[in-house]
């Protein structure tokens, strides 16, 4: 018999290393013509950070996501860069890119003031242009401004910065510290099926709502929740390395290894909870890798509902979820009989 | 006029070849590809302000079509192939490499083994992995050496020459056993236990003795892969001035440059890292891994030497998901409030420490939960046992104690008569809490999240 349950995983996740120090450097060039390039050293391994850096560029110097020419990943020609890891491109670099953008804009801003009559200080940029703040009628147009800098004043728009999270050292005896500079928070909630007589498990439903801060691109956040949860559900029901007595891997291949596929995908339903952090580009945070952390503690609470027993390891296969069950049926058998 | 013509006389063939003759049977001609192709720009790419957007991937496009160029679409003239050999063995002592069959094989340019490599050791926190092999083998899925040839096959043929003598040690597999004192070392000299934390606050045992029901359970997770769809895969090649240029998949440039120069004996400057777009990384392409040995292979024979993992060799030696132990203890209020604390984690290291004390110090600081609990203890360790080692992956340790701090919750909801939901209401986060580690949080959003779930889900009207 088929049976349905409900159940929840609610996490915590942190943004960049634990204490250690994880800088990023960027540097953004303004061009003559008001388009800019911003050269990073992460590396875009499939999640879209490079989209993603290029918004926070764009976003600060008033120009769009077009305008902006992301360099990434060679030794040579990007600056230092930790990488893409521990969730940190998007806080970290994005913090380093937004400093850097915000030093070209600067010199944009010194070149603009004497020919709008105002203040670098009243400046700001938007839409492709230097407006003067609260009478955004006396603009120039960006490119107008880049031009002159660079030909006209002999001083091009560069900006580069570096950033790395403030943190505070652990006790060694307590861990009592500051070990990071932001968390991230997320539920989420899965509806499974489970087959009482053959223990299998088929993930439904899932609701997923994450704190991302501000989501810089909220299409790409939902990408990483769809592909956080698929590694979640293989984690939670199907993946596991199996060694023989020797110690040699018995399945190191895609056959004897099973792997969730978009077959084994439920319906997701994704929601990105309103936030905005302070320290953050824009107030954003990160998404990454908390995406794959709620999932499987999520389904094991379900399958816990739908049919009443407890997994205490991973991964959740037919097999042990049928042997529990059984488990539990002698056991009630066992309550129903009459007392000796 | 005449050259009109001949261009009109071409176009005509080849609209003739085009259709397939059935009596001739002509090739067909493929569609004619002219780049660049033009590209539609989405609006959300183009409008002001740029945060909030949906903008869509540059790099999509080319995903789309089949363009995007990852290192094994990438040749170089000249070009010859490494492949590598894996010990097979758990834990051993080599004796002996033979590896005069392999090398007179025809087409075989190039061997290499671990005595070979200037500095051979790497690792984020300790250097306690050799690039190859030359002594003592940790694990099955340890290199003991390396073949460069002009195809792929001709090197992978050549690894199956190569003899290596063995002395078989006894391995240790289980953390809990490699734990005791008398288990056998899986580093001679160095102890099992390479990194323990602790974070302690308030009193557990009072907090224990306060509350109103405690509850005891054990989790353990397994070992899993990233399995990325694209496997490790380099590229080495010098030039004539001593610096070597490698195209890589790693994840990490800056400091997988350093961690070259370290291992090659090398000024930084002299070394060009240059990562294409990474086919999934999950954590799993955060370190060097054959990059040092193309290098060589490529000094060896002045060719570029082009490397791709198996899926084999990606599941056997590179790094994976940490299995943990997880025991908890924890004592709550009659109103579902938790008091006290207690966990321990053991998390099986496998051959190299890789990184491990990362997770282990993330695992230990999140295995409370995004709850607010007074007295908490929390011990962690990490052991070495003679399996594939584990490291950075998606969450490092995170989805672990998730699956245990969770599990458990519900446990001691439904003993409690408490609806899951409410019970996190009651112990969750809030603006300005304290973490386990003391720090004051800001931008907490965890009762939000459960709302907005719960909402989404239809927590309350669900039915079986």
């Amino acid at each position: 018999m088929i049976r349905k349950g409900k159940g929840i995983g609610c996490m915590w996740y942190p943004i960049g290393f634990t204490v250690a120090a994880n800088p990023s450097a960027a540097t953004v060039k303004v061009n003559e013509d008001g388009t800019a390039t911003l050269l990073t050293g992460t590396v875009e391994t499939g999640q879209g950070s490079l989209t993603v850096l290029g918004q926070i560029a764009a976003e600060e110097l008033g120009i769009s996501t077009e305008d902006v020419h992301v360099v990434s990943a060679d030794t040579d020609a990007t600056p230092m860069d930790t990488g893409a890891i521990a969730s940190r491109t998007t806080y970290v670099t994005g913090n380093a890119i937004k400093l850097a953008a915000e030093k070209a804009k600067e010199i944009l801003f010194e070149v603009a003031a004497p020919m709008l009559n105002v203040k670098p200080s009243q400046l700001e940029a938007a839409d492709r242009k230097v407006q003067v703040k609260g009478f955004p009628q006396r603009f120039l147009p960006i490119d107008e401004v880049a031009l002159q800098a660079q030909f006209v004043q002999g001083q091009p728009p560069i900006g580069s910065a570096s950033y790395n999270p403030p943190t505070v050292d652990m006790d060694p005896e307590t861990g009592q510290g500051k070990p990071f500079s932001t968390y991230v928070y997320a539920t989420q909630i899965a509806e499974v099926e489970v087959d009482d007589e053959t223990g299998d498990v088929n993930v439904t439903y899932m609701a997923a709502a994450h704190d991302c801060g501000t989501a810089i691109n909220p299409m790409l956040v939902e990408g990483q929740i769809q592909g956080g949860i698929s590694m979640g559900i293989g984690f939670a029901l199907q993946e596991e390395m199996l060694f023989d007595e020797k110690g040699v891997q018995i399945n190191p291949n895609l056959t004897n290894y099973i792997m969730p596929t978009s077959l084994d995908m439920p319906d997701i339903d994704v929601d990105i909870v309103e936030n905005f952090d302070p320290t953050g580009p824009f107030g954003a945070k990160g998404v990454g890798e908390p995406t794959a952390v709620p999932t499987a503690a999520a389904i094991c609470n379900a399958i816990y509902d739908a049919v009443g027993v407890r997994i205490t390891s991973l991964p959740a296969t037919a097999e042990k979820v049928l042997a529990l069950i059984k488990e539990k049926n002698e056991k009630d058998i066992k309550q129903l009989s009459p007392a000796e | 006029m005449v050259d009109k013509v001949k261009v009109k006389e071409r176009e005509s063939t080849l609209e003739e070849l085009r259709e397939v003759n059935d009596d001739l049977r002509l090739p067909s001609v493929p569609e004619k590809v002219s780049f660049p192709i033009d590209v539609v720009t989405p609006e959300a790419r183009t409008q002001t302000p740029a945060v909030g957007q949906r903008a869509s991937r540059p790099d999509g496009r080319m995903h789309g079509l089949g363009q995007t160029k990852y290192i094994d679409d990438m040749s170089f003239p000249g070009m010859i192939y490494a492949k590598i050999k894996r010990a097979g063995v758990a834990k051993a002592r080599i004796k002996k490499i033979d590896l005069s069959e392999a090398e007179k094989m025809p087409g075989v340019m190039a061997t290499l083994i671990g005595s070979e490599i200037p500095v051979n050791s790497f690792g984020p926190s300790y250097q306690d992995q050799p690039i190859i092999a030359d002594k003592l083998i940790y694990h099955a899925g340890d290199p003991v050496a390396a073949v460069a040839a002009t195809t792929e096959q001709l090197a992978a043929d050549a690894l199956e020459k190569i003899k290596i003598e063995y002395e078989q040690l006894e391995p240790i597999f289980d953390p809990i056993e490699a734990m005791k004192e008398s288990a056998p070392e899986v580093h001679p000299g160095q102890g099992n236990i390479y990194s323990s934390k602790i974070i302690q606050k308030g009193d557990v045992d009072k907090g224990f003795k306060d509350s109103y029901r405690t509850y005891e359970n054990t989790f353990s997770t397994q070992m899993v892969e990233h399995v990325p769809m694209e496997p490790h895969a380099s590229i080495a090649e010098w030039d004539a001035n001593g610096r070597v240029i490698i195209h890589s998949s790693l994840g990490r440039i800056t400091l997988g440059r350093a961690d070259i120069a370290r291992t090659l004996d090398m000024p930084i400057n002299r070394i060009r890292v240059v990562a294409t777009v990474v086919g999934g990384n999950f954590g799993g392409k955060n370190e060097i891994t054959t990059e040092p040995i193309l290098a060589l292979l490529s000094r060896k024979t002045g060719r570029p030497v082009k490397g791709i993992y198996t899926r084999e060799d990606e599941f056997m030696s590179s790094t994976t998901r940490h299995p943990f132990i997880m025991d908890y203890k924890t004592g709550v209020s009659e109103e579902g409030k938790i008091i006290s604390r207690k966990v321990r984690l053991v998390c099986d290291g496998g051959a190299y420490c890789s990184w491990s004390e990362t997770t282990l110090g993330k695992a230990c600081i999140l295995s409370a939960g995004p709850y607010n609990i007074e007295n908490l203890y929390v011990e962690a360790y990490a052991v070495y046992t003679n399996k594939t080692m584990t490291g950075a992956m998606r969450g490092f340790g995170a989805p672990q104690v998730c699956f245990a701090y969770e599990s458990h919750m519900d446990d001691i909801a439904r003993d409690l008569d408490i609806d899951p939901l409410q019970i996190r209401r009651i112990n969750a986060f809030h603006e300005g809490s304290a973490s386990p580690t003391g720090q004051v949080l800001q931008s907490v959003v965890v009762k939000d999240s459960l709302d907005v779930a719960a909402d989404r889900f239809g927590w309350e009207e669900w039915q079986k």
